[in-house]
């Protein structure tokens, strides 16, 4: 049996799993103490089902938290950035078409020195020893211990960016360190932006870890823990350490599959209904649909892989106009409970117009009765508008697609939806993040450096191909279940002509466990 | 017009589809030209019609292989230091600039260098796409001189070309190009307002700017997309437009050989029996086949869109499991002649096959 848990930022979700089968589930609140919230939902869901700690095998965690210190710019370090592009590229520093507050956030403290490499392993300019030693001085002079290093080609050759971690270290020996070759493709501000919005996270990553593991040793819960990341695979806690920027589209990717999970259904658009907005996604033979636009990440291009995801401005928080008409996109979010009419607060909210709808019920009725009815109408009327714009904005073509709602706010919608073929509200809904954690995928990655001359590109990507997939197998993966999702070729330069290092990535299912195995 | 700051977006969208996978991609140049333009103010927009007969031009913009520009970023004062080394050459100042190739990223270096000078940029190109290599261009075309060109590199060495011919030039720029980290800045091709007219495919800029409004405001799927933005292309220089074939991409590879991303990608169809569509690049997307079956050909334009969005996507960019739509469209009726047919047909880019016009190619 798995444990799921959803670390997120309002509530934190758990979920009990044999199987494929949902035993037991619970949604508690976030404390600001991380820990806290994890430990009550897990109090909560052992107990409820008298599960034995020693009959779970492993726990999953999917967590927004990373994601959401950086849109909300807190929890970030002050970085320092070291860029390795010299003569080139300039007055285009680091972080030059970053929104102004997160800049501020982490510091505009960009350093652009001579190196880096050309695409045929040419230096743009040789390392300057001197140049780099001032930069690290004065960053540490300001007492930075959070950097980000990137250099011209680097995923061709990262030893220019190894130089300078090599003799930062030195410098400074508890600086937590994130190079950009480790973030893959070519793209270097795309790279160099991971890089940073990572190393800006470093700090709060350990604190967020470390409270994840404590939760689970108070619980007695030695089991083997993982942490979701972006493609829906799985990555031990002390990678998301070194690398929580690999966890920013793992929300997303969780509701989805958990979505999946729940109705069977392998080709829908979701509907992931919070407390300010509604995420809207697709799922494609079981799979999150990903986008092809270079991601913002709290308005940083990025050069992650993520689903394709709509976010609109409705939740069950969402402020409603007193004539109905307009309704968020501000809301009170999760103050929800203490503000929304029916929970004895003052504030007209989407949830409020449900209820005073006797389309649910939810709190005290009483207290929206006055409402008018007409208002009402209009305003119900207006929310589903605006769920159906955004589901026809995300349908593949002129098909007509079932739509399943998850998420808390779920319960705004009741009855059918004009932009759906049908509409799905599986049991579980709630919590779906916490079950796409639990059945998070395995992933098989082979690098290898391969002259295409010896062995041509076809077979060097079928037997790089087999090698991800013996990988992912041996992590436990479903033979019928593996996909690659990724091929990448990087040439290499200085080994001959036709030289290219190739990576292949693989992932599959987890290998169904017999129940009470 | 005057061309601003605010008129970037648009135009780095609109040309970025015209580029036709290839022009570098817009996002850096439009960074640096978006600062040059808050200092140095707007750049008037003059149309060809405008230009005195006597006012000296030449051609500015980027020679390389785009894929490089991904990690070689460029410098603000590149353009402007090419600038400046063609007019001590030539003896004279420049009264306008003039892009190109209305692609991507090289659609805005003429605007920066403009911007940086204080002198207008011509509205219209020597492409009306993008296109490799320098004797592709409608200037050389019509046999005006492309040197003496002066070109300037990452590290602001200065290189002085005086060739005998186009060809040649197109050789040693390339040359240059490869030993200067695969990308570098050039002027080019000095001539006279009223060759300028007699050479130019007009009205280029203003177009890409018009269809980089239309794919913002009508952002959504190629297939939903396909009416309006068909009439849009019928109405223009451009004529026929297709969409013909949506799919997800399952083989990409490019290398830089000779100083070009070269190579080619497979997209397979969405719609089951449909074969899949391959591709052939060299800096652009050049053919587009099913089997044996040819769909599209240089120097008509074939057009890589994201699905969902229609966002125009750069060959550099493009990479396995993205799920596209291609459309193919007309080329304005310059490159149909037969003096530019002489180098722009499949043929010059090594296919043994014969140019035929879109129109006539089954749909």
């Amino acid at each position: 049996m798995r444990i799921g848990i959803d670390v997120g930022g309002t509530h934190t979700d758990a979920v009990i799993m044999d199987g494929n089968t949902v035993l037991t589930s619970t949604k508690v609140l976030t404390s600001a103490d991380v820990m806290e919230g994890v430990a009550n939902a897990l109090d909560t869901v052992l107990s409820a089902s008298g599960i034995p700690v020693s009959a779970i095998q492993s726990v999953m965690i999917g967590t927004t938290q990373f994601t959401n210190a950086i849109i909300e710019r807190r929890q970030l370090a002050e970085t320092g950035v070291f860029r390795l592009n010299l003569p080139s590229g300039r007055g285009l520093p680091p972080m030059v078409d970053w929104p102004d507050d997160i800049a501020d956030a982490v510091g505009r403290h960009a350093y652009t020195l001579h190196g880096g490499k050309l695409y045929d392993g040419w230096p743009v300019a040789d390392l300057d020893a001197d140049e780099i030693d001032r930069a690290i001085a004065d960053a540490a002079a300001k007492g930075l211990k959070n950097f980000a290093i990137s250099s011209a080609f680097s995923p061709m050759d990262p030893s220019p960016e190894e130089f300078v971690e090599r003799k930062l270290r030195a410098a400074i020996p508890d600086a937590q360190i994130t190079c950009s070759h480790r973030f893959g493709r070519l793209g270097l501000m795309e790279r160099e932006n991971a890089a940073i919005l990572n190393a800006t996270l470093l700090h709060f990553a350990d604190t967020v870890v470390s409270a994840f593991l404590t939760a689970l040793q108070t619980r007695n819960l030695s089991c083997p823990v993982f942490i979701s990341q972006n493609d829906g695979t799985l990555m031990s806690a002390d990678f998301v350490r070194a690398f929580p920027a690999l966890t920013f589209a793992s929300g997303p990717t969780n509701s989805l599959r958990g979505a999946m999970l729940l109705t069977g259904v392998e080709d829908a658009i979701v509907v992931d209904i919070g407390g300010t907005t509604s995420d809207i996604g697709v799922l494609q033979g079981g799979f999150p649909r990903e986008s092809n636009s270079v991601i913002e990440v709290g308005g940083v291009r990025t050069n992650f892989r993520m689903p394709d995801i709509q976010a609109i401005g409705l939740g069950g928080g969402s402020l409603v106009s007193d004539d109905g008409e307009t309704i968020g996109p501000q809301s009170v979010g999760h103050r929800l409970t203490e503000e929304g009419l029916i929970f004895g607060g003052s504030t007209l909210t989407a949830t409020d117009i449900v209820v005073a709808g006797g389309y649910q019920t939810i709190g005290d009725p009483s207290a929206v009765a006055s409402l008018s009815p007409k208002m009402v109408a209009t305003a119900r009327q207006n929310m589903l508008t605006i769920l159906d714009r955004g589901i026809e904005m995300m349908k593949p073509g002129a098909v007509q697609m079932p739509v399943i709602l998850v998420g808390g706010g779920s319960v705004l919608v009741t009855g059918d939806l004009a932009a759906a073929q049908e509409v799905h509200r599986p049991e579980h809904a709630g919590v779906a993040n916490a079950i796409g954690a639990a059945i998070a995928q395995v992933g098989g990655e082979s690098e290898k450096i391969i002259s295409y001359q010896t062995l041509p590109r076809e077979d060097a990507i079928s037997t790089l191909t087999r090698e991800a997939e013996e990988k992912a197998l041996g992590a436990g993966a479903a033979r019928e279940s593996l996909r690659t999702v990724d091929i990448e070729e990087t040439e290499v330069p200085y080994m001959g002509q036709d030289t290219m290092r190739v990576r292949v990535k693989v992932i599959g299912d987890l290998a169904t466990q017999a129940a009470g195995a | 017009m005057k061309l601003g700051a605010e008129h970037l977006d648009d135009l780095a969208l609109g040309s970025v589809f015209l580029a036709t996978g290839g022009g570098g991609d817009p996002h850096v140049p439009k960074l640096l030209t978006r600062e040059v333009l808050k200092k140095c103010g707007p750049v008037e927009l003059l149309p060809p019609a405008d230009l005195p007969d006597d006012a000296f031009v030449a051609a500015i913009g980027n020679v390389g292989a785009p894929t490089v520009s991904l990690e070689l970023l460029p410098s603000d004062d590149e353009a402007l230091i090419a600038l400046e080394a063609f007019e001590q050459q030539m003896g004279r100042k420049l009264d306008a600039v003039v892009s190109f190739e209305i692609g991507g990223g090289n659609s805005l270096i003429p605007i920066m260098a403009a911007a940086s000078r204080g002198i207008p940029v011509v509205d219209g190109d020597g492409m009306g796409r993008a296109l490799p290599e320098a004797q592709m261009m409608t200037y050389a075309i019509r046999g005006i001189p492309s040197t003496p060109a002066l070109a300037c590199d990452y590290a602001s060495n200065v290189t002085l070309f005086t060739t005998k011919g186009t060809d040649v030039y197109e050789r040693h720029i390339r040359a240059l190009a490869m030993s200067s980290g695969g990308m570098i800045t050039t002027v080019e091709h000095g001539m006279t307002g009223a060759t300028v007219r007699d050479a130019i495919i007009p009205g280029t800029v203003s177009f890409a700017m018009q269809l980089g409004t239309f794919l913002r405001e009508n952002r959504g799927q190629a297939t939903s997309l396909f009416d309006p933005l068909k009439a849009l292309f019928e109405e223009s220089i451009y004529g026929e437009c297709r969409l013909i074939h949506t799919g997800k991409v399952v083989d990409k590879s490019t290398r830089i050989v000779g100083g070009f991303d070269v190579g080619n990608t497979v997209v397979e169809s969405f719609e089951p029996g449909i074969a899949p569509v391959e591709i052939d690049i060299k800096n652009e997307y050049l053919l587009a086949r099913r089997g044996d079956q040819v769909l599209a050909s240089v120097p008509d334009l074939i057009v890589i869109v994201d699905f969902e969005t229609s966002e125009p996507i750069n060959a550099e960019r493009l990479r396995y499991g993205q799920r596209i739509a291609i459309f193919a469209i007309g080329c304005p009726d310059f490159y149909r002649t037969g003096d530019a047919l002489k180098v722009v047909s499949p043929r010059n880019f090594g296919f043994d096959l014969d140019y035929v016009p879109l129109e006539a190619l089954p749909n």
